[in-house]
C-alpha cells in the first residue's frame, strides 16, 4: 500500500479538479501577467504592482496554472482614460511609493499591460528614479526580454529579476561562492520542495551542497544567493538561467536535454527520469562538480535499492497486457520508468495529437511517434499504433489484444467509456502531475502504483458516459470543442509558438 | 442611521474588488442564450473571461472566443483576426447575435472594429455589434449597464400582455443563479404574474420581445439603465426591486411587484409560505439563538449585498460589522442611508478592506472566492454567496433567493458555523 503524505492526499483531488480545463493552447491562452504572477507569488516577500486597469488586476487573480490557487495580492495603478492620453509615468512613480508604505515588501516587480505598453509609458526611468526614495528592490518586466520563450510572463520576470537585481552593477570578482554548490529551480507550479527532495539528498550524498532550491519559500534574500552557487539544476535553459551564467558565472546544467538531443538525435537526452536516466543526470552534475568518484559510490547504491525493490514487484506485473498513449519525449514516462524499469509489455500504442496542434509541427509530432514505437522495439515489443482512432476503436482494440492495463491521460482518452467496457485505467496525468520526479524513488512508486492499478475494483457505470463527447477531441463536449478548432484555426497556422 | 462612516478608498493603488467593463459585459451576454462573445483582445483578457466562466457552474455554455491576436498584430492591427474570428463563429455556433468586445488593446491600437462589424453584418446572417470595452474605461458595472442598454436597441415595439414581467439584473453566473430564477418565477406565478423575458436569461428573440412586458422587475437595481430606456421608447414601465434574500425581501419583491402591476398581492400563499419557513427553522431554533448576534462581514455587489445584509440583521440577529460593497450600481447612493450595518466601504481596496474587516472582530463573512485567503487568516467561515464563486458549484435545485432560499440560505448559514474546523484545536 502506498502511503501518501497528508498534504499529497489533499492537494491531489484538488489539483486534479481543475486539471481537465481545456486552457492553455486549447481554447485558450494564459498571458504575460499571469506567468509573472506565477513567479512573484512565489517569492514570500516580494509584491506584484500592475501597471494597467483593474481588469487586469483583477481578472488575473485566477491562477491559470493553479485554478485552486489565487493571487490574492494584486495591486495595481488602475489607469484610467486620462493616464492612457496622457501617460502613466506618474501614477505608476506614486503607486511604487504607496505600495512600498501599504506592503513594506522586500520587493516590488511592476507588471506592465497592454495599456502602459502601448502608450509607451518609460518604466525603467520611472523606477531608476524612485530607488533610492523607498526601503525595497523594484524591478520591472513587461514581457520583451525573452523573445518567444515559454512562459512568457514568468520567463520575462526571472530575466528582470536576474537582469535589474541580482546581475545589476555585479562583476563576476566580487561573489564570494558558496563553494561546490547548486542551486535548484523548478517551475513553481510543480512542487518544488516535494519533487527535488530526492535530487538534493543524493547530491548532498555525493559532497555537493544545495545552495538554494527556488521556489520553495524563496525569498528576495535567497534570490540574492543564488549567485553563489557554481552551477544552476534546471528543467529547461531558461532565458534568466543564461544570463545568470552571462553575467554572474553561473553555469547550468538543464535536466531535459532539448539542446543536446537537437544536435545527437538520441532521444534518451529527453528523458530525466526512471533509474537509468536519474542516474545519468546525477552523473553528469557531478561530472560538472567534478565530484565522479563519490557520485559513482552513491548512485550504484542507490540504483541497487531501486532495483531489487522494482524487482520484487515486477513479478506482479509480468504477463500483463498493456495500451499506452504515447507522448514521447517531454514527459517520456513510457521509455525510461514503463519499459525498462517496470519492463512492462505494450501490446497497444495510441497516438492523439489533436491537442498539439499549436505545439508541434507535423514533422515533431512524427519524430515523437517514432521516438516511441522505437523505444518499445528497443525493448522487445512489437505493439500496435493507433494514430487518432475514436474511442471506440480504441475500446475494441484493447478487447482484442485483452489489454490488462490502459495506461493514458485522462486529457486525451475517454477513460470512463473504458471502465464501462470492464478496462481497467492507470492515468500518466495523475503521475505526472503530482509524482513524477527525477530519482530512484520515482520508478519504485509507479510500480507500486501500477500494480494496485491492476487490483483495482471495476468501475462500472460512470455518469460521465452519459455526456456526448467530441470524437476527436474525446474529453470535450461538442461545444468545447468547437470552441478549440476556432481557437486552433485563429491561432494556428502563424510560425512562433511551434517547435 | 447609526452606521460609524462611509469609507471610500484612501490611496492611489487599488487591489480591485472589482472587474472592468469587459467582464461586465461578457457577463450580460452570456444569459443571451444564442450569442456569441468575441473577445477583441490579446489572450490575458481572453483567458481570464473563458475561467471566470468555466470555473463556475456553466462549463456546458461557454461561447466565449477570443480573436486571439498577437503582438505582431499589436504594430499591424487586428483587425483581420477580428474578421476571422467572426466569421468562424458564424461557421461554428450559427448564432443569433455576435458581440465583439473591443478590449484595451485594439482600442489604443485603433483597430477600426466598427468597419469590421459594418462588413461582416452584410456577410452574415446574424447580428453583430460591438461595444468598447477597455479597462480604462471603467469597471464592470458599467460595462453591464452598456450592455442591457445596447440590447434594447434590437427591442421591437409590441402589443403589451396583462401581468407580464421581465426580470432585469439577473446574472445567471451567480452561485445558485438557476435555482433562484426559479423561485422567483414560483413566486411571480403564485401572484398571477408570467415572465416575458429575463435580461438575461433568454434568447435573443425573446430579448428583442421585451417590450410585450408590462412591467419591468429591476432586481437590487442591476441594470436600471435599459429599465429607464424601455419605460421611455416602450413605455415599459418598471419597479427596483430588492433582490429577494429572505423572508422580508421576498414579500417586498412582491409588494412592489403587485404595486407595479396595480394588483392585489395573495396574502394566502405569504401566509403559507411563512408557515413553510417557520415549520422548517423550528428544527434548528437552538442553533439559531445559538449563533444569534454573530458578527459577520458582507463583502458583494450592490444589487445584492445591501439586502442580504439586511436578512442577515433583520431576521437572523447577526450584527452587519462591516458591509463592502466591491461593485456599485445606479442604487447604490440610494442605499447608503440605510441603518444596518456600522461600517460600509465602497469599492475598498482589498488592502483596506481585509484591514477593516481584521479591525472590526468579523466572526464571519458572506463574500465570493475571493475572500478565501483572508477567511482563512481570521478562522472565519465564509459563505459564498457573490460573484465571483469559483471553488464551489450549484447545480442542485436549492436557491438562495425568495422564501424557499430563506430556509437554503439558514441551513447553509447554520452548517458553515457548526462545520468549521478552522484553529478549533488552538481555540479550544
Amino acid at each position: 500500500m502506498i502511503q501518501n503524505t497528508r498534504g499529497a492526499n489533499f492537494l491531489r483531488p484538488l489539483i486534479n479538479a481543475y486539471n481537465p480545463l481545456p486552457i492553455h493552447g486549447i481554447t485558450a491562452i494564459p498571458g504575460k501577467i499571469s506567468g509573472a504572477l506565477m513567479l512573484v507569488n512565489a517569492i514570500t516577500d516580494a509584491v506584484p504592482l500592475i501597471h494597467g486597469p483593474v481588469g487586469c488586476a483583477f481578472q488575473r487573480k485566477i491562477n491559470p496554472f493553479r485554478p485552486h490557487a489565487s493571487f490574492y495580492e494584486t495591486p495595481c495603478t488602475d489607469m484610467r482614460d486620462l493616464e492612457v492620453v496622457y501617460g502613466g509615468e506618474e501614477k505608476l512613480r506614486q503607486g511604487i511609493k504607496e505600495t512600498y508604505e501599504k506592503y513594506h515588501p522586500a520587493l516590488i516587480v511592476v507588471i506592465t499591460t497592454c495599456a502602459s505598453d502601448l502608450i509607451g509609458d518609460d518604466f525603467k526611468s520611472v523606477i531608476e528614479g524612485i530607488k533610492g526614495d523607498i526601503g525595497c528592490e523594484v524591478i520591472y518586466t513587461a514581457g520583451d526580454f525573452v523573445g518567444k520563450s515559454k512562459p512568457i510572463g514568468y520567463q520575462d520576470a526571472l530575466y528582470a529579476i536576474t537582469d535589474q537585481m541580482l546581475c545589476e552593477g555585479l562583476e563576476k570578482g566580487e561573489i564570494v561562492k558558496n563553494d561546490c554548490s547548486v542551486n535548484i529551480i523548478t517551475l513553481p507550479i510543480h512542487n518544488a520542495a516535494l519533487k527535488t527532495a530526492e535530487m538534493a539528498s543524493v547530491l548532498r550524498e555525493m559532497g555537493i551542497k544545495i545552495n538554494k532550491i527556488c521556489f520553495d519559500h524563496t525569498t528576495v534574500k535567497d534570490l540574492y544567493a543564488l549567485s553563489k552557487a557554481e552551477l544552476t539544476i534546471t528543467d529547461y535553459p531558461l532565458a534568466g538561467i543564461r544570463l545568470m551564467k552571462e553575467k554572474a558565472g553561473v553555469d547550468y546544467y538543464a535536466t531535459v536535454g532539448l539542446e543536446k538531443y537537437r544536435e545527437r538525435k538520441e532521444p534518451e537526452l529527453l528523458s530525466p527520469y526512471g533509474i537509468e536516466g536519474s542516474a545519468r543526470v546525477f552523473m553528469e552534475i557531478a561530472k560538472r562538480m567534478g565530484k565522479e568518484g563519490e557520485a559513482e559510490e552513491v548512485i550504484e547504491r542507490r540504483k541497487k535499492i531501486a532495483v531489487e525493490k522494482v524487482s520484487g514487484i515486477k513479478k506482479d506485473l509480468e504477463g500483463k497486457t498493456v495500451a499506452y498513449s504515447g507522448m514521447g519525449c517531454l514527459h517520456s514516462l513510457e521509455q525510461q520508468m514503463l519499459l525498462r524499469d517496470v519492463g512492462i509489455n505494450p501490446g497497444l500504442v495510441i497516438y492523439k495529437t489533436s491537442g498539439l496542434g499549436l505545439l508541434l509541427s507535423m514533422d515533431a509530432m512524427e519524430e515523437v511517434r517514432n521516438i516511441t514505437v522505437e523505444w518499445a522495439r528497443k525493448y522487445g515489443s512489437e505493439p500496435e499504433v493507433l494514430i487518432n482512432p475514436t474511442t471506440k476503436e480504441e475500446i475494441k482494440a484493447m478487447k482484442e489484444k485483452r489489454v490488462d492495463l490502459a495506461i493514458v491521460s485522462s486529457l486525451n482518452n475517454a477513460v470512463h467509456e473504458y471502465h464501462k467496457e470492464g478496462i481497467r485505467t492507470f492515468n500518466r496525468e495523475d503521475l505526472m502531475l503530482h509524482y513524477q520526479r527525477i530519482g530512484f524513488e520515482c520508478p519504485v512508486e509507479l510500480a507500486l502504483r501500477l500494480r494496485e492499478a491492476l487490483k483495482e475494483p471495476q468501475k462500472r457505470s460512470p455518469l460521465l458516459c452519459m455526456l456526448e463527447y467530441d470524437t476527436l477531441r474525446v474529453n470535450l463536449t461538442p461545444e468545447w470543442a468547437k470552441l478549440a478548432d476556432i481557437f486552433m484555426s485563429l491561432r494556428g497556422g502563424v510560425v512562433g509558438d511551434r517547435c | 442611521m447609526n452606521n460609524e462612516k462611509i469609507k471610500e478608498r484612501e490611496g492611489l493603488v487599488y487591489d480591485p474588488t472589482q472587474d472592468c467593463k469587459l467582464v461586465g459585459a461578457a457577463r450580460a451576454l452570456s444569459g443571451v442564450k444564442d450569442a456569441i462573445t468575441i473577445v477583441h483582445a490579446r489572450p490575458g483578457c481572453h483567458c481570464g473571461v473563458l475561467l471566470l466562466r468555466a470555473l463556475g457552474s456553466n462549463q456546458n455554455d461557454i461561447r466565449i472566443v477570443s480573436s486571439a491576436f498577437r503582438a505582431s498584430e499589436m504594430i499591424y492591427g487586428a483587425e483581420g483576426k477580428l474578421t476571422d474570428a467572426i466569421r468562424l463563429s458564424y461557421k461554428h455556433f450559427k448564432p443569433s447575435l455576435i458581440a465583439v468586445l473591443n478590449c484595451s488593446a485594439p482600442a489604443i491600437m485603433g483597430d477600426d472594429v466598427e468597419g469590421v462589424v459594418l462588413a461582416m453584418k452584410e456577410e452574415i446572417p446574424a447580428e453583430v455589434f460591438s461595444l468598447s470595452t477597455g479597462g480604462y474605461e471603467g469597471p464592470a458595472w458599467i460595462g453591464y449597464e452598456e450592455t442591457l442598454a445596447e440590447l434594447t436597441h434590437f427591442m421591437v415595439e409590441s402589443e403589451k400582455a396583462e401581468n407580464s414581467v421581465n426580470i432585469i439584473g439577473f446574472k445567471q453566473d451567480e452561485i445558485k443563479a438557476y435555482s433562484d430564477l426559479s423561485e422567483i418565477e414560483r413566486m411571480l406565478n403564485s401572484q398571477g404574474i408570467t415572465v416575458n423575458s429575463v435580461l438575461t436569461n433568454s434568447n435573443f428573440d425573446e430579448i428583442k420581445k421585451a417590450p410585450e412586458a408590462s412591467l419591468n422587475i429591476v432586481l437590487g437595481g442591476d441594470g436600471l439603465e435599459s429599465a429607464k430606456i424601455m419605460k421611455e421608447r416602450f413605455d415599459v414601465p418598471y419597479v427596483v426591486t430588492p433582490y429577494p434574500f429572505g423572508l422580508n425581501n421576498s414579500i417586498e419583491f412582491l409588494k412592489r411587484v403587485s404595486r407595479g402591476l396595480n394588483k392585489q398581492i395573495d396574502q394566502e400563499f405569504i401566509s403559507t409560505e411563512k408557515e413553510a419557513i417557520k415549520e422548517r427553522i423550528e428544527r434548528v431554533f437552538l442553533f439559531l439563538e445559538g449563533i444569534y448576534d454573530t458578527s459577520v462581514a458582507v463583502v458583494g455587489d450592490g444589487g445584492r449585498a445591501f439586502d442580504l445584509a439586511k436578512f442577515l440583521s433583520d431576521e437572523l440577529g447577526f450584527g452587519i460589522k462591516v458591509l463592502a460593497i466591491t461593485s456599485k450600481n445606479y442604487s447604490t447612493q440610494d442605499r447608503e442611508k440605510e441603518d444596518y450595518f456600522e461600517s460600509l466601504l465602497i469599492e475598498p481596496d482589498r488592502f483596506e478592506m481585509n484591514r477593516e474587516l481584521k479591525t472590526k472582530g468579523v466572526e464571519m463573512i458572506f463574500g465570493s472566492s475571493m475572500e478565501k485567503k483572508l477567511a482563512y487568516e481570521l478562522g472565519a467561515p465564509l459563505v459564498r454567496i457573490f460573484y465571483p464563486v469559483l471553488d464551489e458549484v450549484s447545480i442542485s435545485d436549492s436557491p438562495y433567493a425568495g422564501f424557499k432560499g430563506t430556509i437554503q440560505l439558514t441551513e447553509n448559514i447554520i452548517n458553515a458555523v457548526i462545520s468549521n474546523y478552522a484553529g478549533i484545536i488552538d481555540a479550544d
